[in-house]
């Protein structure tokens, strides 16, 4: 069980800004994507734009195997405006 | 007696209130440096035409601060002199003329505090999680950074 925190557009789009999710231990980061996208269909527009922040390092939507702790903060990252 | 004086700091601050630069600068003075170089980012009132009512600022708080350290500790690498660092972001509504964000940077001369200021607004651009949401008269628009290194910029 992961925490999910959702920012910007991306929390617009799925409606919240955290929800705790049941996702496997290892885990692709798209499988991850995959998984989120199930639970909140309107995210799939901003795909190709947003990255994750899994335990605050950024991690690009790809192959790289996640390996999660229960409790474990992802963050749905779009592009930052900072500044 | 008490030696850590003047011993350098990184002061990182995100918040809702107006920014002040007298306070940003204050927290970086410092006896042994000459120069204080300062960097302040206001809110524009226009966009492509459209008229701006005020911008929004939100933040990935507890990420946002340790990406800011590690600006800091990347200045203090590569500009070893710079005394002390500043770096305060506002958050929630910022009204047209108002900063969104104050960097102010100390060293004994002026060149490494003017490079790390510089270095410091390029970074956060790059790699802080802030997001920006301009207000217009009938839409809004979350904005998005050039310098963010994965979004698509040729839409």
């Amino acid at each position: 069980q992961v925490s999910v925190l959702y920012f910007a557009r991306s929390a617009e789009l799925a409606g919240l800004r955290s929800e705790t999710l049941s996702v496997p231990q290892q885990i692709t980061s798209l499988q991850l994507w995959e998984e989120i996208v199930k639970a909140h269909p309107r995210l799939a527009v901003i795909r190709d734009q947003v990255v994750f922040a899994v335990r605050q390092e950024y991690v690009l939507l790809g192959d790289q195997l996640l390996v999660l702790q229960p409790g474990d903060e992802v963050a749905i990252i779009p592009p930052i405006s900072g500044g | 007696m008490d030696e850590s004086e003047d011993v350098p700091k990184d002061f990182i601050k995100l918040k809702s209130a107006k920014l002040s630069v007298d306070e940003v600068s204050e927290l970086v003075v410092s006896p042994s440096c000459g120069a204080v170089s300062l960097f302040i980012g206001t809110t524009r009132n226009n966009f492509e035409g459209k008229k701006v009512i005020h911008l929004e600022y939100e933040a990935y708080t507890s990420m946002a601060e340790t990406e800011m350290k590690k600006i800091c500790r990347d200045v203090r690498q590569k500009w070893p002199s710079v005394k002390h660092i500043a770096v305060h972001h506002r958050l929630g509504v910022v009204p047209i003329t108002e900063a969104s964000v104050i960097i102010a940077v100390s060293s004994p001369h002026r060149a490494e505090s003017l490079e790390a200021v510089k270095y410091c607004i390029n970074t956060l651009k790059a790699s802080v999680p802030i997001w920006k949401k301009e207000i217009y008269e009938d839409e809004y628009s979350w904005k998005e950074n050039k310098e963010c290194f994965w979004a698509n910029s040729e839409k």
